[in-house]
């Protein structure tokens, strides 16, 4: 039962963003996957899939991905959340557990939905206090995303990435680093995806960066007629993105690596499919640094995961 | 005392150098304004390359999507009943209405049942309310671990024998016959929904989580009586006096002609059902719940 469940560290490979319509097919089938990673959320109402889940647990290396902790918000953490996070976490014993740079709280009420930080001093606080409040209660490091964003705010004063390496040195966080949101964001402040990794590379300490992740994501049109880019989790990884993964890998190396799909959701062998893309991209890199390197030591040893259960401080 | 966002010093300052609880108060309170004037922020707030309603719009579209989504979830048959766009206009009325306090939305929505029975263009579908509150049954059993073990409520019926039922069982009642209907509705099949006889009358109905999936199974007025009184902690006699109590004359309800029929249906619908296992005091299980 779970208190037999041990932990796995997440290996430095291509898992998979598990979707309840996806789950029975896994259970049932047992495909190759690396480790899978799920939304919380999902489970904290739902005993019929947590108990299939705590099944699967025992077979594959598990993430927790949380979309509700709402870890920007200026009224603070829920701790109603928070505690039926700590009570999952205990249950499933996950490799790495993540949220978002976002806020999704307020009034009261529950948003779904990712919305932006202004990054100002003011905000550094709030999410320092929320993010060192939930590590405290889980007893654990958290890993935080960088968002897709579609607005800037005229009060920041600090650029996403030296807001969160900040974030990093004040709560011991980790990174969790969406390439995808990179490339969305930057598309849509009419900026350079590359040089904006480049800043992202330049900013944080390369071994606080415990996770990456890759999606596809929609282009549309605005009222306008500009083009702006919708992350949907809806495609395949497009070219640019699996550019500018290389070139995140290459600079921080082989890092476990998730493939997001939560908008029409392809058969499962499509997911299989585009991780074995990723794959394919962390093998070439280990090979290329092997040549380099010889003694390099062991990629599924690096980033904040591998420390999560020996302190996050 | 401490400012809230609304009365605080950043309600009166530059929408640029507000305070974060002011930003992300108005920004809600935006994001769910339902006129065009409440959902606008200063353009001074913003500063990208895309003007800020432009931003506004794609988190609006996510956060009322969201919304939908997570009551056609939960309400499968009401939205192929009333179609896509009409579900998603209840939808998001019923989100500002009575928002989520929590993020997990498999748990949130459960007034809303009521409003859609209530809301503007469904009085053609008297029978929505209760179409919606099966639904909403159906979702909260599926959500459910599977017993296997019949661990629920234990009924002594005499000395000697015990009745177990599975855990989780409930019964249901509605107005309307919603199996039928929910049956019709999401098999497409119109000809077998319009056969229907969808009068008011009482229905009954046991529900279950079985590893198959949510079972049902109809009940009569007196088995469904017998039933909900051991689920609500009443014993053996209890039990069998409340399926016994007469109808009272106008009453929408099928009203047993004897104890003979009652024993009859008890027998029929309780006894060999799959939701109950039937113990003796010497370990011996019988009965089709097994």
């Amino acid at each position: 039962m779970s208190q037999s469940i041990v932990s796995s560290p997440i290996p430095a490979r291509a898992g998979i963003g598990l979707r309840l319509p996806h789950q029975a097919l896994v259970a049932a089938t047992r495909p190759a996957a690396a480790w899978f990673e799920v939304h919380p959320e999902n489970y904290m109402a739902d005993a019929a899939a947590l108990a299939e889940l705590e099944q699967l647990r025992a077979h594959y290396p598990l993430s927790l991905h949380a979309v509700g902790l709402s870890l920007g918000s200026a009224a603070g953490v829920d701790a109603g959340h928070v505690a039926r996070l700590r009570a999952l976490t205990q249950r499933l014993a996950p490799g790495l557990v993540s949220d978002h740079l976002s806020w999704s709280q307020a009034n009261g009420h529950y948003l779904p939905d990712l919305l932006p930080l202004p990054y100002t001093a003011e905000a550094l606080d709030i999410v320092c206090r929320n993010v060192a409040q939930v590590q405290e209660a889980l007893g654990r490091q958290l890993l935080i995303e960088n968002p897709s964003t579609y607005l800037c705010y005229a009060a920041a004063t600090l650029s996403e990435a030296e807001f969160v390496a900040a974030l990093v040195r004040r709560t011991g966080c980790g990174v969790l680093l969406d390439i995808n949101n990179i490339f969305v964001s930057a598309c849509n402040q009419r900026r350079d995806a590359r040089s904006v990794l480049d800043h992202w590379c330049q900013t944080l300490d390369r071994h606080s960066v415990g996770e990456l992740h890759l999606a596809g994501h929609a282009l549309v049109a605005t009222s306008g007629g500009e083009q702006l880019r919708i992350d949907d989790h809806g495609d395949r990884v497009c070219a640019e993105v699996w550019s500018l993964y290389e070139n995140a890998v290459a600079h921080f190396g082989i890092l476990p690596t998730l493939l997001e799909w939560d908008t029409r959701l392809p058969d499962f062998a499509v997911l299989q499919d585009e991780a074995r893309h990723a794959q394919q991209r962390l093998n070439a890199h280990a090979h290329t640094a092997a040549e380099r390197d010889p003694v390099e030591r062991d990629p599924a040893e690096r980033g904040p995961g591998a420390r999560a259960h020996a302190g996050y401080a | 005392m401490q400012a809230t966002p609304e009365t605080g010093a950043g309600a009166c300052t530059s929408p640029a150098s507000w305070p974060l609880a002011t930003l992300q108060a108005r920004m809600a309170t935006a994001l769910m304004a339902g006129d065009e004037a409440g959902r606008q922020l200063p353009e001074a707030l913003f500063a990208g390359a895309l003007p800020g309603s432009e931003g506004l719009r794609v988190h609006r579209n996510t956060v009322l999507g969201a919304f939908s989504n997570a009551l056609r979830l939960g309400y499968p048959a009401v939205e192929r009943l009333v179609g896509e766009a009409f579900f998603d206009r209840m939808a998001v009325e019923f989100a500002r209405a009575q928002p989520p306090v929590a993020p997990q939305l498999a748990a949130w929505g459960a007034a809303f049942a009521d409003y859609a029975g209530h809301f503007p263009g469904t009085e053609m579908l008297p029978y929505l309310r209760e179409l919606a509150r099966f639904d909403a049954r159906f979702d909260e059993l599926a959500r459910r671990v599977a017993d296997e073990q019949f661990a629920g409520v234990e009924l002594a019926v005499d000395a000697s024998v015990t009745l177990c039922f599975t855990a989780g069982l409930l019964v249901h009642s509605s107005s309307y016959p919603v199996v039928a209907l929910r049956d019709a509705v999401l098999a497409d099949d119109a000809a077998a929904l319009a056969a229907i006889d969808a009068t008011a009358a009482e229905h009954h109905i046991a529900m279950w989580r079985a590893s198959a999936g949510v079972m049902v199974q109809p009940l009569g007025s007196a088995a469904a009586r017998y039933l909900r009184a051991a689920l609500g902690g009443a014993t053996g006699e209890q039990a069998l006096a409340a399926a016994l109590i007469a109808t009272a004359p106008g009453q929408l309800e099928y009203a047993p002609g004897s104890e003979a029929d009652v024993a009859a249906q008890l027998q029929r619908e309780i006894l060999r059902a799959r939701f109950v296992r039937i113990t003796t005091n010497d370990n011996a299980v019988t009965g089709a719940g097994q």
